[in-house]
């Protein structure tokens, strides 16, 4: 079906609304609240349209695309409630992007770059809220948050830890861990959740601040979790060759096993990569104790080993424990090493344990 | 894995996870699925709350699960098989069976059903402590609520009679027609990411890739071709039978990625084991417990570094990309076997991608996977040909054994039961923090930060009459070890029970636990063993 | 939590489809039983027995205002400062009141026994000031009556102290028993010809009673003004789901004070309605979703309702016919959003009041996900006249399109304020007259409830007091709150008063409303304090047009109307104050 979105002819598929048929076919709507893993909210009014036929402003978000439909994205009502929302959000919050760790990631940034907003009509005096560092992952700050939604959503409705709600109300509202505590005390399970759907800074991970490097700054490559065995989609963030930071892999979410979710081990618990610990070279055991080899020297050591013990006491009493932890492919290798090569069936791993 | 394989003809979780999203009542027994599989533990938690199926959490520990479950059963630990029964009793006593599935798909069900009636609610209460009536209202919901998914875990299948376990919750999914449908099934959750994989890639003493056995003369022939090489017909030794077989039988191991100075039960064996060996190789990222003891240690590579597939535990084959270069003179595991394989005069494939097309040549199940396919979205095996989309569930219509088996079970206590001077249960697990043993997250400086030691689960009336509080440093004593550790006092374990999880080397819980093996599986029993508290000297308590 | 809060709690919780629902009366009784505040370990003991989160819980506590999370003195004294209070006096009653306990609005005494309070309209608009004792009500309260009022509670006692009420009855219908001894007995009820209508009903079709009221075109008596009949018409059919009735008697619109006529002088006309009506459209069960602070009229509703099961008319198998309907009274807890009815229904649900987003319309999705529909008490209370005497017969009243008799309340600078039943389409003047004229000058009126604009005393001449005409005067009928306005009023001063009072009930759900009236809230403290500028006004229009048409309930033009209408016209006015 088609709809007519702006003067142009748009494709959609039954069951998809405006919002996403419109940036399908890359027309800009704003949506604050709205996010693909929560979906409608009613909250922002960012994506509120004008539909010919309906009467006042339509949440683009919640509207089902209708083969036919004419919608506009930028009449003068619409263009005046997003200047409305991002006037109202800006005099609310304390937003300072010079110094936020979600800048050039930020989706009431884009906003407001996009409808060219120089200064905020209204400046509200207000004390600023400490930040909420109480937590292992997670930074949380107040001012930023612009009542989206997404994070309470996610938490009650997505993960299911129900830890995070809205309290209070009007312009006293905001977001809660349990009765109002900071999240470190709180039954938060820093799964990370609230950070991955966070539209702006108010929800960020420690780990990039930590180095001061910004989300943007790093490159994203599509990583297995190498802990249970779900099998979620990370992304893992780098920079120059050093791990950054985790979050769900996004794309195609609802085909994936984990569903754009993690766990506390697949949000935070990858930095062992870079861990000082890891092993840099062979080692052989020379007098007692293990010291540094060539790989020629570790290799040739082996072989030989290999070789004599089963020429000795044959294939079978040599042992090969293979790894859950290990691509298929290498579990291959080393099956058919131990088969092939050595000649023997006693190869096994830890699925037992 | 043995247990599936034997009554259905297939080792591997029947159904997709997101399919729980369509089960109407879903059976969590010996799985704290929250803690061990947190995003199967969301979705779970999304289908109760969202979708209302209802949920029945078997668990001798009061989980996190038990919280949303309409119906907790908390049976002594060990006691599964009489529980499973128990449940098939009540529904066949009521006739709630599906008895057109039971004729048409299964086979055996004179002998089974005979042994069922043993187990009479009053008889399971005796055996399991939970009660007739607990136990009928959940025979009521798994039965007549409509499809129903089990899920079960290391609970399970870590007893001396493991693979017992497994085909009792395979018997209950039968009669009521749960196998081969959709949103239903028996689905072990794996604990690693993969060991699925290593499974289906022949990491198993007894197959080859995709489960093709090594006593199969046609099978031993085409790999023995594909490879080159002569192969051997008899099925090796697993892991649990290797160990204690050192020094005597197994002259040198060779030990990719893996940690068993923590992992295995009765460390102190473990350790004796490896040291009578004539030479120990161990391939990992770590100086790991393990690789202490080795001749000699060689550097792979982390799964950040890495390309290649791995199978979840919904034989989903994902492909991981490498994200970091490696750093320093290690090496890609791959190569390194490969290096090893040379100097046989044997040419393995260098590449990822040159040993995976091997794999496709062939495993029938994954031979219409290819990397290209699963760029963005892995695909479920079986998946013939490049053209089949995956399977979501196993058994469609038939059974890969043709007929599902229904077998009847015979109860058996656990190995080692609490007695005068071992007075509690202790069981060992993971905690929601930490994996495994502790290689890679205690080495995440936030979850080391979050957990940094470990501990004992301690019910607060055992707790009060040994004077202990949450902090206390007590010590756990089995038959074969003690180990000191900090109390945690709390109602999640039962009275009677302790609870330690072991990912701690330094108060290494396999320290205590017993290497009694299930006869069939060779998987020891980490759930249970006869343990004490003691006095620390110099604690007060 | 002692053993038999959790038992009561059970029990409750049992009662509703879903037991979430219980959240808000175990809230109430748990605050009730533990010293007027519900602590952080009640808190958690209420949301495992509920089976909500405890963040859930404690979302839903600190969104209605009638929840403590501390303890306060014994006697806690809220005071309804809102438009028509201010009119009345209220100030003066506050003043007063720091004064005589030697604290500010918001402190306890130091032998804590008092804390004071302002709190929003109270619904007492014609018999304001009004104080609010824990959970009752002291009216028409002056300075000496408070001195008489904290001696005796300093004696422990609530005294009993007579209200002066003003009230009249044109039509007969709607406050047909007002006067008459003993009304809220079903015996006097039914002995003034109550409970006639339903045997008429009950013979009928069903859909011929939804008909017979379509025919009448009687609008719903809310605000909005939608005509009942075929709202009942779009109700989902078919479903395999349960239809249920809800009763809005959130009465919350400031200078509104008509459904409560009903439900204290007559809860058996209500009960008959809602019998009638949940006949009509199938349902089995009814819900009255009465606000928090009308605790005590729920009382008499319980009453009244206990009564008509004993006699049959609720229950199962009504009067032999096979019809079963049965009525739950939920407390809501101090919040003015829940008027709205998708809000109302979150808040039944044991939820935050936050609106949902339409479509869905309730008569599809509304309660538990089921078809609800939702009327006004008033619009209920009509519906036994219409079946009994026929559609015909309620068209006598009032005038084309705008039938039917119309619960007024007059409040502000009337002579004699209060509650006048009159058939919409009475003029406007006619009805000042009844309340006893203007005290003073007339200066400007608001007739359908703090949020429609306001009319000066030019513009109002002529109006006629229903839907249409007060659509062509620039305003609306909404509630038929009448707020009367003499030459002494500071229009600046009601103004901020007003937006104050949005301020304090936006949910903050959507961003218009929460930060905008906030914002507007500040630019017209700082006008009326004198620290503004011309374009501190211009700001107020420029954002009150800006919300208008943009947030997700109503509530945003609720408050941008208004205040935009009261700046626009009375412009000097706010001038005067920043120049």
């Amino acid at each position: 079906m088609r709809l007519t979105i702006d003067g142009r002819s748009v494709e959609a598929v039954p069951g998809q609304t405006v919002l996403d048929a419109a940036r399908a076919a890359g027309i800009y709507i704003p949506a604050l609240c709205y996010h693909p893993k929560t979906g409608k909210a009613g909250r922002c009014r960012a994506c509120v349209v004008e539909v010919e036929g309906m009467r006042g402003l339509k949440e683009s978000c919640a509207l089902e695309a209708k083969d036919g439909m004419v919608v506009h994205t930028a009449t003068p009502k619409v263009m005046e409630t997003r200047r409305l929302v991002v006037d109202l959000l800006l005099a609310e919050g304390h937003h300072n992007c010079i110094s936020c760790q979600a800048n050039s990631s930020c989706e009431l940034q884009d906003m407001v770059y996009h409808l060219g907003v120089e200064r905020p009509s209204f400046l509200i005096e207000s004390e600023p809220t400490p930040l909420d560092l109480s937590s292992p992952g997670i930074v949380r700050e107040a001012d930023k948050c612009i009542h989206c939604g997404r994070c309470v959503e996610a938490c009650q409705n997505g993960v299911v830890n129900e830890v995070l709600a809205f309290a209070y109300r009007g312009s006293h509202a905001k977001v809660v861990c349990d009765d109002d505590v900071p999240m470190g005390e709180s039954t938060c399970v820093q799964c990370g959740e609230c950070v991955q759907v966070c539209p702006v800074g108010a929800l960020v991970l420690k780990q990039p601040r930590d180095v001061r490097i910004r989300p943007h700054e790093t490159t994203a490559t599509k990583v297995t979790c190498p802990y249970c065995g779900v099998g979620c989609q990370i992304d893992l963030h780098t920079k120059d060759n050093r791990y950054v930071f985790a979050m769900a892999h996004e794309g195609q979410w609802e085909k994936q096993p984990n569903k754009g979710m993690l766990c506390i081990k697949g949000r935070f618990g990858l930095d062992f990569v870079d861990s000082p610990d890891r092993l840099r070279t062979p080692l052989i055991r020379r007098d007692g104790e293990l010291q540094e080899a060539t790989w020629d020297e570790a290799l040739d050591l082996v072989a030989e080993r290999l070789k004599a013990t089963k020429e000795q006491h044959g294939a079978d009493s040599i042992g090969f424990f293979t790894s859950a932890k290990v691509t298929n492919e290498e579990n291959y290798a080393l099956g058919r090493f131990a088969r092939a090569v050595i000649g023997t069936n006693n190869i096994d791993h830890c699925a037992r344990l | 894995m043995a247990g599936l394989a034997a009554t259905l003809g297939s080792g591997a979780m029947t159904n997709s996870m997101e399919e729980v999203l369509k089960a109407k009542v879903i059976l969590v027994i010996g799985s704290n699925t929250t803690w061990n599989h947190p995003v199967f533990g969301s979705l779970i938690k999304q289908a109760v709350k969202h979708h209302g199926a209802k949920l029945i959490v078997c668990d001798p520990r009061r989980i996190d699960l038990v919280k949303i479950a309409d119906v907790w059963l908390q049976q002594r630990n060990g006691s599964d098989v009489a529980l499973l029964s128990g449940l098939q009793h009540i529904i066949l006593r009521e006739g709630w069976e599906a008895k057109q599935y039971i004729q048409e798909r299964c086979e055996g069900y004179d002998e089974y059903r005979q042994a069922i009636e043993f187990y009479t609610p009053e008889k399971v209460e005796e055996l399991t402590g939970v009660k007739a009536a607990d136990l009928e209202a959940a025979a009521r919901l798994y039965a007549t609520s409509g499809v129903a998914a089990l899920y079960y875990c290391m609970g399970i299948t870590q007893h001396s009679h493991g693979v017992d376990n497994v085909k009792a919750c395979v018997n209950l999914a039968l009669i009521t027609g749960n196998l081969g449908v959709e949103g239903g099934g028996v689905n072990p959750l794996r604990g690693q990411n993969n060991v699925q994989g290593a499974c289906d890639m022949g990491g198993l003493p007894n197959v080859f890739t995709g489960y093709q056995p090594v006593t199969n003369a046609a099978a031993v022939e085409k790999f023995s071709k594909y490879w080159n090489a002569p192969l051997s017909d008899k099925v090796g030794l697993t892991l649990t039978q290797m160990i204690p077989a050192c020094g005597e039988a197994i002259r040198m191991l060779y030990i990719m990625g893996e940690n068993p100075m923590v992992s295995d039960p009765n460390l102190h064996h473990v350790e004796e084991s490896l040291r009578k060996l004539d030479f120990l190789v161990v391939q990992d990222i770590f100086l790991t417990e393990t690789a202490r003891l080795a001749d000699v240690v060689l550097p792979g590579v982390s799964f950040a570094e890495k390309l290649g597939t791995i199978s979840n535990t919904e034989r989903r084959v994902q492909l991981s990309n490498p994200a970091l270069t490696p750093r320093g003179n290690v090496r890609q595991d791959y190569e390194i076997i490969a290096d090893l394989a040379t100097r046989f005069g044997h040419t393995f494939p260098r590449t990822p991608a040159g040993l995976f097309q091997e794999i496709r040549d062939l495993t029938p199940s994954y031979a219409g996977i290819t990397y290209d396919r699963i760029r963005d979205v892995g695909i479920q095996w079986p998946c013939p040909t490049t053209e089949h989309p995956g399977t979501r569930f196993l058994h469609a219509g038939k059974f890969a054994r043709g007929l599902a088996l229904l077998t009847p079970i015979a109860y058996k206590p656990p190995a080692e039961e609490p007695d005068g001077k071992y007075d509690l249960v202790l069981s060992t697990g993971r905690i929601y923090e930490h994996f495994h043993t502790g290689s890679m997250t205690r080495r995440s400086s936030i979850l080391d930060a979050v957990v940094r030691t470990g501990h004992v689960e301690i019910h607060p009336e055992l707790a009060s009459k040994h004077g202990i509080s949450t902090g206390d440093q007590v010590a756990v004593a089995t038959r074969r070890g003690r180990i000191v550790t900090t109390a945690l006092v709390t109602e999640r374990v039962a009275r009677g029970s302790i609870f330690v999880p072991f990912h701690f080397a330094e108060a290494a819980a396999n320290t205590l636990t017993n290497d009694a093996l299930d006869p069939v599986a060779k998987i020891p029993e980490f759930k249970v063993c006869a343990a004490r508290l003691e006095r620390v000297s110099g604690c007060g308590c | 939590m002692r053993e038999e809060l959790s038992t009561a709690i059970e029990s409750i919780a049992a009662r509703y489809p879903e037991r979430r629902s219980a959240l808000l009366p175990a809230l109430h009784l748990v605050q009730q039983h533990s010293g007027g505040f519900v602590g952080a370990e009640d808190l958690a003991a209420i949301a495992e027995v509920i089976g909500v989160p405890v963040s859930e819980a404690y979302g839903v506590q600190t969104y209605y205002t009638m929840f403590q999370r501390k303890k306060l003195g014994k006697y806690h004294l809220q005071v309804d400062t809102n438009i028509p209070a201010m009119l009345a006096g209220a100030e003066a009653i506050v003043n007063h009141l720091e004064r005589a306990l030697g604290i500010t609005v918001g402190e306890t005494t130091a032998d804590g026994l008092f804390t004071l309070s302002t709190v929003e309209c109270l619904a007492s608009c014609g018999t304001c000031p009004v104080i609010q004792v824990n959970d009752r009500y002291y009216e028409s309260m002056t300075p000496e009556r408070t001195d008489a009022l904290l001696a005796s509670l300093r004696q422990g006692v609530m005294p009993d102290m007579p209200v002066v009420a003003h009230f009249h009855s044109e039509c007969g219908v709607l406050m047909a028993r007002r006067g008459m001894p003993n009304a809220t007995d079903i015996d006097v009820y039914v002995a003034s010809g109550g409970y006639r209508a339903i045997d008429r009903a009950l013979e009928m079709e069903p859909a011929k009673v939804v008909g017979e009221v379509k025919a009448s075109n009687l609008r719903g008596r809310g605000g909005a003004g939608f005509p009942a009949g075929v709202k009942w018409g779009f109700l989902a059919r078919g479903t395999g789901k349960p239809t249920y009735l809800i009763c809005n008697a959130d009465e919350g619109e400031p200078g509104t004070f008509k459904d409560r006529q009903i439900m204290q002088f007559d809860p058996h006309l209500l009960i008959e309605g809602m019998i009638i009506s949940g006949y009509a459209v199938g349902a089995a069960l009814g819900f009255i979703y009465i606000r928090g602070e009308f605790a005590w009229i729920a009382e008499i509703l319980e009453r009244a309702i206990a009564q008509a099961r004993s006699r049959g008319l609720l229950g199962t198998n009504i009067k032999g016919t096979g019809f079963d309907f049965d009525i739950i009274v939920h407390l809501g807890a101090g919040a003015y959003v829940c008027g709205e009815e998708t809000a109302l229904i979150e808040s039944l649900e044991g939820k935050r009041g936050n609106p949902r987003l339409k479509p869905p319309f309730p008569a599809v999705v509304g309660v538990y996900g089921c078809p609800t529909v939702v009327n006004n008490v008033e619009t209920l209370a009509s519906v036994p006249f219409i079946i009994e005497h026929g559609a015909g017969q309620f068209m006598q009243f009032g005038t084309a399109n705008n039938f039917g008799p119309k619960i007024f309340g007059i409040s502000g600078h009337v002579k004699r304020p209060g509650a006048y039943e009159f058939p919409l389409g009475t003029p406007l003047a006619r009805l000042l007259e009844a309340a006893g004229g203007v005290d003073g000058e007339l200066k400007a009126i608001i007739v359908g409830g703090l949020s429609v604009p306001i009319l000066t005393a030019e513009e109002a001449k002529g109006l006629l007091m229903d839907y249409d005409s007060c659509l062509k005067y620039g305003t609306m009928l909404g509630s038929g709150g009448i707020m009367v306005m003499n030459e002494t009023t500071s229009i600046p001063k009601v103004a901020l008063r007003a937006i104050r009072f949005y301020a304090h009930e936006s949910c903050g759900q959507c961003t218009p409303c929460r930060q905008g009236s906030h914002t507007v809230a500040m630019l017209l403290e700082r006008i009326v304090a004198g620290r503004g500028s011309r374009v501190d006004i211009d700001r107020v229009l420029q954002l009150c047009a800006a919300i208008k048409g943009t947030t997700l309930c109503p509530t945003g033009d609720a408050f941008a109307v208004p205040i935009e209408a009261m700046v626009t016209k009375f412009r000097a006015e706010f001038e005067a104050l920043v120049d």
